[in-house]
């Protein structure tokens, strides 16, 4: 247990950090308080640099996941601080500031909501390394339970409160569904451990005893089709997905753009945790790569194609830019799930061959366009007729915005047309490898599927930015104006220049590292294992 | 100078022809690729770095010479670094050396040969490539310090813009030759396409500026159709876009060839090259892609002198000569390549006869002798046809920038009917000189460097069995030219002092848009008076502006490089160079005795010498008895009474042979007929078909849109009904 401390450093920095914000959040003086976001910024920064100098555990089918995951949290999660400047408590405040009100910290949120978001970026950080099933259900409710709070107090209104609720509800629906996944797989094969060093009993090393003999046993196989099942809703993947634009909607943009991020961070991180404790089985048992085991290819494979189209179909009919960008959430869950199909490939496959690596690098990639995206919505407000804000929301908030407000309008335009995957932005690096990964791995109807997808997001994607750029504005229409936060647009230029640059960064080695795969050696029978149930599911074990 | 002139007589004269006599290098060994040196990136490096440095220039809204200073530092980098790397590719003749920057592309779709693509940001530096960055870094730096004086006149936005893509221009051509794949090429390629784009149209305010500039792309794009098919065709062919691997695949196929059993390689195979020529033909400004170059002319000088004439326009001498063994493994290829060569030549020289703007005269000029380059590749010489390019690019520029320092001073004056005897006003000598120097260049004058260079491809062609005609057509030509470049030099240069100023004076009352003649100068040279005065009265108080010193070190160097291009023939410096690279002419085996052409039983390689030169004279002869003798103003010479005897025949040339209008009726008449239909179908049919397509979506959309009600229990039974179906479906599979 205590070896497991030296991995765990920058979690325990950001927990201490969120501690700290807690107690800082609710000072009588407004310029402590205030100190809340940079705080847990600097937090952020610094666990992301622990984080790159974590020396991972050299067991699993994944052995650098962690080491890429963490430091990716941290990274998107200081953007992240950016873009959720200003949020909580931003009514009270001000009335705080006007005089109109005392200070009561009872009302104040400003100290759960930064709290709440390190301990979100927390669970993100252990679900990537995570080696165990109680391990990971506790990271990933840990990613998950702070965001149902941020929801709800993220605007003030009502509308955020339903959405909280509603997101809580079917969050608990879907922790259920993986939950009762992660108990099959338990009784399956006996441990809860899923990688351990070599000779030592784990999930992983059970079902690749299971597969190289007499196929995986269907309770585990019923376990892993049920956690990926779970895990979809924290990926937003179909069926799992109905939460998403009602509570993207309801939520203010900023945390929209958290949600769209952190939890589908965590929700891949442990998608390939538990497909590399299944295993990608190559056509003989000692090859490495090759496909999932039957059935969980055909179901992630159904998934996949569900998700994006039912994404894509649903963002086109969109004329709220939140709820366009809510669903192209989805469908971009529905892109990411292509790399899981296609696996890691063979030994030493190149970059482009090499699913997992592709899924890590698009996650990277999604993080910054998405954000850029979000943090132009944010930055933008309507003003409504008692005088109050709501942030811009309905697509034609952004008529012209190229002509009025030249750095969020070109902000908008990179980001779309990043999400988009033109070349030669970073949304195309992060595609590219999607698509010859799954040709790589034979997966034909997948990649036509995919291309048609992409064709289709182009729709809705180059509305949004021809109305940005295209449309004039609306010269009477005043009611649109700056949000008084340029942290938040702050977030949203650097994400423009990440779009840009990181196109020519060799990121991807990066990824190929983190997604680099080994196999993991199946237990030796005579090792003490509940007996594998030979009667069922033999045939599909490929 | 007697002494010296026999000297070279003797030396050149006895010689016997550099690609046949000496004994040659050792064949280059193509498809292996050495480790070069690092300094070779500085190459495209240092464009590029004055490019962004210029950009940040603009956003600062600099408004001094700085942007060239900057260009012209970083470019005289650039030529000290080819320097460099070219001393060290000869240090290891017959070998590639390869330099690569940065990975760029790498796809691969499984582990069979030709399921993998691959194109690194890297460099092939053998002596083909270190020939063509010499000129092009040397002439851009000497053009980039001219055209610091040149554009003085837009200081500021214009200015920055000048030089943000004219360093961008030279590091797309870097690129585009030095680039070790096809795909760093077609980068390159479409680069200096870009740019040439951006130069034309400088003077956007301009509509014939813009219709110019809209010609060149579209002109281009129609080659870059067929250089993109010929790529996509070779990486289909050969399983690779590198130089070193597609050589290395061609290999058995040019052994094949050099057996004389061209008929058993494969038609695609053959097709390739066919391919590429259709892109070569776009950027050179061949037929019948050729009508774009001329227009060119709306850039500014520098430009014109640079892009249009020196260094892009031969990028398609480059591809040929770069796959030359793939040129020869193909029956078709080398013969097309000829024949619209020499018929290029003849018919712009015929056009540039009869033109009176003297920038267009030059323009027409290099299509025509683009159009030798290509005649001498086509001939199988090689060599010839890169030594053309390299003298052609010193006199080209040398006359382009004599043009521009006329255009500068006179304010726009082009006309050689409006100028007379300028190399004798006070200032203009150097300029003068120069055009002296430049234009017995051009007319293949006796030991200039354009006499040594267009020789060797005349004599190669009548040497040539199959050839004989196309060495009448090109040694007529020859002719033609010496005629026209004297014309412009008799008429403008020398005899009776006499200029009318251009119409540029205008530009005092609109100083918004600019233009490159010489309105703005504050340097109290007495331009044009107050702006109250009628333009009527400027051309009075009109003085022409001589060129200042940048210009004047400019025209010096450049003429001292003309002059000094000669020396390399006498060396056989380019035919070595050519013969260590991938442009080595292999020798093909003829089955018994080795079929020779022969110019009227003598030896060509032997007489041509003779022959241009009497031919290049009598030339000259009729400038000068037509032009010169007896011309007592600018706007007429004895020329003009011949004209009716030649009847129609001059006011087609004139007219450029209608060129244009035949393509607007051949062409773009037809394409509007077939668009207004086509739009009408588009309308009907296919808009019919993309709102399907979009309404498909859309349809999908409002119909699962009604599953999100915004209820929570809805949702809930979603979800568990989902995960029961997909479940279910997992259990059907498994069983």
């Amino acid at each position: 247990m205590i070896e497991k401390i030296g991995a765990l450093w920058p979690e325990i920095i950001l927990f201490a950090a969120a501690c700290i914000v807690m107690v800082v959040g609710l000072s009588p003086t407004a310029a402590v308080r205030r100190l809340c976001a940079p705080l847990a910024g600097a937090a952020l920064i610094v666990a992301g640099i622990v984080a790159w100098f974590t020396t991972p555990a050299a067991h699993g089918p994944l052995p650098m996941l962690p080491l890429f995951g963490k430091t990716l949290v941290a990274g998107v999660g200081v953007l992240l601080a950016l873009l959720l400047a200003g949020t909580p408590d931003r009514e009270y405040e001000s009335a705080i500031a006007r005089g109109a009100t005392g200070y009561d910290p009872i009302r104040a949120n400003r100290a759960e909501f930064w709290a709440f978001f390190l301990f979100s970026l927390t669970g993100a950080m252990l679900c990537a390394g995570a080696d165990d099933l109680i391990w990971l259900f506790l990271a990933l409710e840990l990613t998950s339970l702070p965001t149902y709070i941020m929801v709800a107090v993220s605007t003030g209104r009502n509308r955020s409160m339903e959405a909280a609720v509603k997101y809580f509800f079917l969050g608990a629906l879907g922790a259920a569904v993986f939950l009762y996944g992660f108990t099959l797989l338990y009784g399956g094969t006996g441990t809860t451990r899923l990688f351990a060093p070599a000779g030592e009993p784990s999930i992983a090393s059970i079902l690749a005893a299971q597969a190289a003999g007499p196929g995986i046993n269907a309770v585990a196989m019923t376990g892993l089709v049920l956690s990926f099942l779970g895990v979809c809703f924290k990926i937003a993947a179909v069926p799992m997905h109905f939460y998403t634009p009602d509570v993207y909607q309801g939520a203010s943009s900023a945390v929209a753009g958290f949600l769209a991020f952190v939890p589908k961070a965590a929700g891949f991180f442990t998608i390939l945790i538990l497909a590399g404790a299944a295993g990608w089985w190559g056509s003989s048992p000692v090859d490495a790569g090759g496909s999932l085991p039957q059935p969980l290819h055909q179901i992630v494979l159904i998934v996949a194609i569900l998700t994006m189209s039912v994404g894509n179909a649903l963002a086109v009919v969109q004329s709220s830019a939140k709820r366009m960008l809510a669903y192209s959430s989805i469908a971009h869950s529905g892109y990411m799930l292509v790399g899981v199909v296609a696996g890691p490939g063979p030994a030493n496959a190149p970059y482009t061959s090499n699913g997992v690596a592709a899924v890590l690098f698009y996650l990277l990639s999604y993080g910054v366009m998405n954000l850029g995206a979000f943090a132009v919505l944010a930055s933008l407000e309507r003003r409504r007729a008692d005088g109050s804000a709501d942030e811009a929301d309905d697509v034609n908030d952004l008529k012209g915005l190229c002509a009025t407000r030249p750095l969020l309008g070109w902000t908008l335009v990179l980001s779309v047309v990043g999400l988009l995957g033109l070349p030669p932005l970073l949304g195309f690096w992060a595609k590219l490898p999607l698509f010859t990964s799954a040709i790589s791995s034979n997966e034909i109807g997948l990649v036509i599927v995919l291309g048609l997808n992409s064709a289709v997001a182009a729709y809705y994607y180059l509305r949004l930015a021809s109305v940005a750029l295209l449309e004039s504005p609306e010269l009477t229409n005043d009611t649109v104006r700056s949000s008084p936060f340029p942290a938040r647009a702050v977030a949203g230029l650097a994400s423009a220049v990440g779009i840009v640059l990181l196109a020519a960064w060799p990121l991807n080695q990066w990824a190929m590292q983190g997604g680099r795969y080994q196999r993991v050696e199946p237990l030796k029978a005579a090792e003490g294992t509940p007996p594998a149930r030979v009667d069922a599911g033999a045939p599909a074990a490929r | 100078m007697t002494h010296l002139l026999s000297h070279l007589a003797s030396v050149a004269l006895a010689a016997s022809p550099p690609a046949e006599g000496a004994a040659r290098a050792a064949a280059p060994v193509l498809g292996r690729v050495v480790e070069g040196p690092w300094t070779a990136v500085l190459i495209p490096g240092l464009p590029l770095l004055a490019a962004v440095l210029v950009a940040l220039c603009a956003a600062g809204r600099v408004r001094s010479k700085l942007p060239a200073w900057i260009t012209v530092g970083c470019l005289a980098g650039a030529f000290a670094a080819a320097v460099q790397t070219y001393l060290a590719v000869v240090h290891q003749p017959g070998l590639a050396q390869g330099v690569r920057v940065l990975e760029w592309i790498h796809l691969s779709w499984g582990e069979k040969p030709g399921q993998s693509f691959a194109a690194d940001f890297g460099l092939y530096l053998d002596s083909l490539t270190m020939l063509w960055m010499l000129f092009v870094t040397g002439l851009a730096t000497l053009i980039a310090l001219y055209a610091s004086e040149y554009m003085a006149h837009d200081l500021g936005a214009g200015y920055n813009r000048f030089y943000f893509a004219f360093a961008l221009f030279v590091f797309s051509m870097s690129c585009l030759v030095m680039g070790d794949n096809l795909i760093l090429l077609y980068l390159g390629w479409e680069g200096v396409g870009l740019c040439s784009y951006l130069l034309i149209g400088y003077f956007y305010k301009k509509p014939s500026a813009v219709a110019a500039a809209k010609k060149a792309f579209i002109m281009n794009r129609i080659g870059d159709l067929g250089l993109a098919l010929g790529i996509m065709l070779t990486f289909v062919q050969f399983g690779s876009v590198r130089y070193a691997e597609i050589f290395e695949a061609a290999a058995p196929y040019l052994t094949l060839a050099g057996e004389g059993r061209i008929g058993e390689i494969p038609l695609l195979i053959q097709l390739i090259p066919v391919l590429f020529t259709v892109g070569a033909f776009g950027k050179s400004a061949q037929l019948p892609l050729y009508v774009w170059l001329p227009d060119a002319m709306e850039g500014p000088t520098p430009v014109s002198a640079l892009i249009h004439a020196a260094t892009m326009v031969t990028a398609g001498v480059y591809l040929v000569a770069r796959f030359l063994p793939l040129y020869q493994c193909s029956t078709w290829a080398l013969p097309i390549v000829a024949w619209t060569g020499a018929g290029t030549a003849l018919l712009a020289a015929t056009i540039g006869m009869a033109q009176f703007d003297i920038k267009r005269i030059m323009a027409y000029s290099t299509v025509s002798q683009l159009g030798y380059m290509f005649a001498g590749l086509g001939v199988l010489t090689s060599a010839g046809a890169a030594y053309h390019v390299f003298t052609h690019a010193f006199f080209k520029a040398t006359l382009f920038l004599g043009c521009g320092a006329v255009m500068h001073g006179f304010a726009g004056q082009l006309d050689l009917r409006k100028l007379s005897g300028v190399a004798f006003m006070k200032g203009w000598g150097i300029v003068g000189l120069a055009m002296l120097v430049g234009c017995l260049n051009l007319a293949g004058f006796p030991f200039t460097a354009g006499f040594f260079s267009k020789d060797m491809i005349l004599a190669e062609a009548f040497a040539s069995p199959t050839y004989q005609a196309l060495g009448w057509v090109l040694l007529f030509t020859a002719g033609l030219t010496a005629y026209y470049t004297f014309r412009v030099f008799f008429r403008v240069f020398i005899g009776p002092k006499f200029y009318e100023p251009g119409d540029e004076l205008h530009a005092h009352d609109d100083h918004g848009h600019g233009h490159g003649g010489a309105h703005g100068h504050g340097d109290g040279h007495g331009h044009a008076p107050a702006k109250a005065k009628a333009t009527a009265d400027a051309a009075h108080d009109f003085h022409p502006h001589a060129p200042g010193w940048a210009i004047n070190v400019v025209m010096v160097l450049l003429t001292v490089g003309s002059i000094l291009a000669a020396y390399p023939y006498l060396i056989s410096w380019v035919p070595g160079l050519i013969d260590a690279s991938s442009a080595r002419v292999i020798e093909v085996a003829h089955g018994g005795e080795h079929a020779h052409g022969t110019f009227f039983g003598y030896d060509p390689h032997a007489v041509m010498y003779y022959v241009s030169a009497i031919v290049g004279a009598v030339g000259i002869i009729f400038a000068f008895v037509l032009h010169f003798v007896g011309r007592t103003g600018a706007a007429t010479a004895k020329a003009d009474a011949l004209l009716p005897v030649f009847g129609p025949l001059a006011r087609w040339a004139q007219n450029k042979w209608y060129v244009d209008e035949f393509y607007n009726f051949l062409v773009r008449v037809p394409l509007l007929v077939i668009s207004h239909v086509l739009h009408l179908a588009d309308k009907l049919l296919v808009d019919g078909l993309v709102d399907l397509a979009g309404f498909m979506p859309q349809a999908a959309g409002r119909g699962l849109r009604r599953q999100q009600t915004g209820a929570l229990n809805g949702y809930a039974f979603g979800m568990v009904l989902g995960v029961g179906v997909i479940a279910a479906i997992g259990a059907v599979l498994l069983w």
